[in-house]
């Protein structure tokens, strides 16, 4: 009987690399959905007897929509697929009623396995290689036009949910993870994107390069000043919060989301990045003066701009991820395999 | 295909490159023991590879920051994530000597830190790098360049004969005080003073004369300062001084002070004694005075009555 089979998920590469995750002689009709919204009409339509669920979506989030599913009691099984991998967002979604947890990127092999596991697919008896693939039909909605901008933001989605991890981790807390913003800036464009955060507040701010594969740029950490002292409460430190206390916070947590987030960028390139050491481009200053942008040496960057925030604290901090103009066809060129 | 091999030569040259390198390694493992130490740790610490092989490095080097350093190890261990740690944070981990003890302007080595996790052939880490980079220049430089910008500060501020602030400076801070008292409502007064008769000291004993009678009134006046009132030369013989938390009464008080003891100055200049009074005139900030400008004038005005009514006097302007 052909089981329909729905992936929900806003980034076109995501949807695409799901699809042809899912095993070859597996007797499915596909649908996909960009969002919760659309998600959960496809449902009610039948198309998603089992769903596979991105978490952070625009409309929709993958949270909202297994509530919804649940309060509606609409007939369907969801595996989450996420970047998101804290312990406490696994745990969220198997107690809003998701019945497995993967994380991005997955495998044939994990994929699987896991559906045998919970009796969705039994693989054909014999070698897979005179095993016909079944022909997959695609009932509703679109894997859509693949754009070098998509591949970038599902990278930075794993990367960050890497680092969110690492950072989960070490403070004991649940990060807020949004959708990376990825944009082609021109260097104007910067210095406006960086100082449409409240005038009046003040940022401290540590960068660091990295550079391996002909692929270069800088991370720059932003941090609002405000948040030092929930940070300082959560690492522990007694004492007057200082300067040299709020340096050390800044490095720590600069360690760790940059350290994460470029490997993360690096592993999925295939390649390693060599890491300069951090500098400390100020602390308590108005965001516009933490950039002295050297205009005239670059024109564009590529820039990827992720907001980390925690839970139930008054914490958050911009990482941005510059890449030189110089580096975007080497990053091109690494990033065929997910455009194909 | 077989595996890549590195016979014992190649593996003899690896290792002395890694000992001769000109940064600081150390490995350590979960307990912190030592498990290298290569030439550069053993030049700076004089402790030999064979003096901490498998060393506890807290027993060793009893002044570490050993909650410091176990929090970040502890963090790479667990994260599997590098660490760094600059010089601004903390000068060094290491107490090393500087790299130039002559010509050097640093007593110790300032340090940028790296911890990276080794990983083992399993993917577990149960080791951990220490790399230690010798930044003392950049350090140097950083703090010789604030230093200098501090004392530009201080020159462009301070004017030369006197050593009081100079007349820009103290206008800057009078402007301040007023909107202080604009704000707050606190008591302020300003008063102004100046040499009487100064044109004739500097023609009967000459410019130098002048100068060091300018000095010693500079030096009456510092010598009666508290901590918080700001006095500056506004001209050749003028001089200003802002006076918080004080009322005209008060401040009557500080200018009759200052007066006569510039008055019993007995100043000699090659030979010749030479006695000079003062004049003085004191402005309280009330409600109506609009700004810092009108409140500084009518000190002047206070003054200049000082002047009318036989000079060696103060004055307080009448509201």
């Amino acid at each position: 009987m052909t089981i329909p089979v729905l992936i929900c998920d806003d980034s076109s590469v995501a949807r695409k690399q799901m699809a042809r995750t899912l095993p070859d002689d597996w007797d499915i009709e596909i649908s996909f959905a960009k969002h919760g919204e659309e998600a959960l009409a496809a449902i009610k339509e039948g198309l998603g007897d089992i769903l596979f669920l991105d978490l952070n979506m625009p409309v929709m989030d993958g949270y909202e929509t297994l509530e919804n599913i649940a309060k509606q009691n609409l007939p369907t099984m969801v595996i989450v697929v996420s970047g998101d991998i804290q312990p406490e967002a696994h745990k969220r979604v198997k107690d809003l009623g998701a019945i497995e947890f993967i994380k991005k990127p997955t495998s044939k092999e994990v994929l699987s396995e896991l559906l045998e596991k919970f009796g969705l697919y039994r693989p054909t008896e014999g070698t897979a290689a005179n095993t016909p693939p079944v022909e997959k039909t695609i009932v509703k909605g679109e894997i859509g036009q693949i754009e070098y901008r998509d591949c970038i933001q599902e990278i930075a989605n794993v990367a960050m949910g890497q680092a969110a991890d690492l950072l989960a981790r070490l403070l004991n807390v649940f990060v807020k993870l949004p959708i990376p913003n990825v944009n082609l800036l021109e260097v104007s464009e910067l210095e406006m994107a960086l100082t449409q955060t409240e005038s009046s507040a003040t940022y401290s701010a540590v960068c660091q390069g990295f550079i391996g594969a002909g692929i270069c740029g800088e991370a720059l950490l932003i941090f609002s000043d405000s948040s030092f002292e929930d940070i300082a409460k959560l690492l522990k430190y007694k004492g007057e919060l200082n300067r040299m206390v709020e340096l050390e916070l800044l490095m720590e947590v600069a360690s760790i989301l940059v350290g994460a987030c470029t490997n993360g960028i690096a592993q999925q390139l295939d390649t390693s990045f060599s890491q300069g050491h951090p500098v400390v481009l100020g602390q308590h200053v108005k965001v516009s003066n933490l950039i002295k942008a050297n205009s005239k040496r670059w024109k564009k960057t590529l820039a990827i701009e992720i907001t980390y925030e925690i839970e139930n604290y008054n914490i958050s901090c911009d990482l941005l991820l510059l890449f030189t103009e110089d580096s975007i066809d080497n990053l091109n060129k690494r990033l065929s395999y997910l455009m194909d | 295909m077989s595996e890549p091999t590195i016979d014992i030569k190649e593996f003899h040259w690896l290792m002395e490159m890694l000992q001769t390198i000109d940064v600081g390694l150390v490995v350590l493992d979960k307990e912190h023991n030592i498990n290298v130490w290569n030439s550069f740790m053993e030049s700076h610490s004089g402790l030999t590879p064979l003096q901490t092989k498998d060393k506890n490095i807290f027993d060793l080097f009893e002044e570490l920051p050993k909650d410091w350093l176990m929090h970040k190890t502890g963090s790479v261990f667990m994260l599997k994530n590098r660490s760094f740690m600059t010089w601004e944070q903390r000068p060094y981990l290491f107490k090393f000597k500087n790299n130039r003890p002559i010509t050097g302007t640093e007593p110790f080595m300032y340090q940028n830190i790296t911890i990276s996790p080794l990983g083992s052939t399993d993917g577990s880490v149960n080791h951990v790098a220490i790399i230690i980079y010798d930044v003392t220049d950049i350090a140097a430089n950083r703090n010789a360049l604030e230093k200098a910008n501090l004392e530009l500060e201080t020159l462009s501020r301070t004017d030369r004969l006197t050593q009081l602030n100079n007349r820009g400076y103290w206008e800057e801070c009078l402007s301040k005080e007023f909107s202080r008292y604009q704000r707050y409502k606190t008591t302020c007064s300003v008063i102004m003073f100046d040499i009487d008769h100064f044109k004739k000291v500097n023609d009967t004993y000459g410019h130098q004369a002048g100068d060091e009678v300018i000095r010693l009134v500079s030096k009456v006046l510092t010598k009666n300062l508290r901590a918080t009132d700001i006095a500056g030369r506004y001209g050749g013989e003028e001089f200003g001084v802002i006076l918080g938390n004080t009322d005209a009464e008060a401040a009557m008080i500080f200018c009759e002070r200052v007066r006569e003891e510039i008055a019993a100055l007995d100043v000699t200049y090659e030979g010749q004694l030479i006695k000079f009074t003062v004049s003085l005139g004191i402005s309280q900030a009330v409600d109506s005075t609009p700004d810092y400008v009108t409140w500084l004038n009518q000190a002047d005005q206070a003054l200049y009555a000082s002047k009318e009514g036989g000079r060696n006097q103060t004055n307080t302007f009448k509201h």
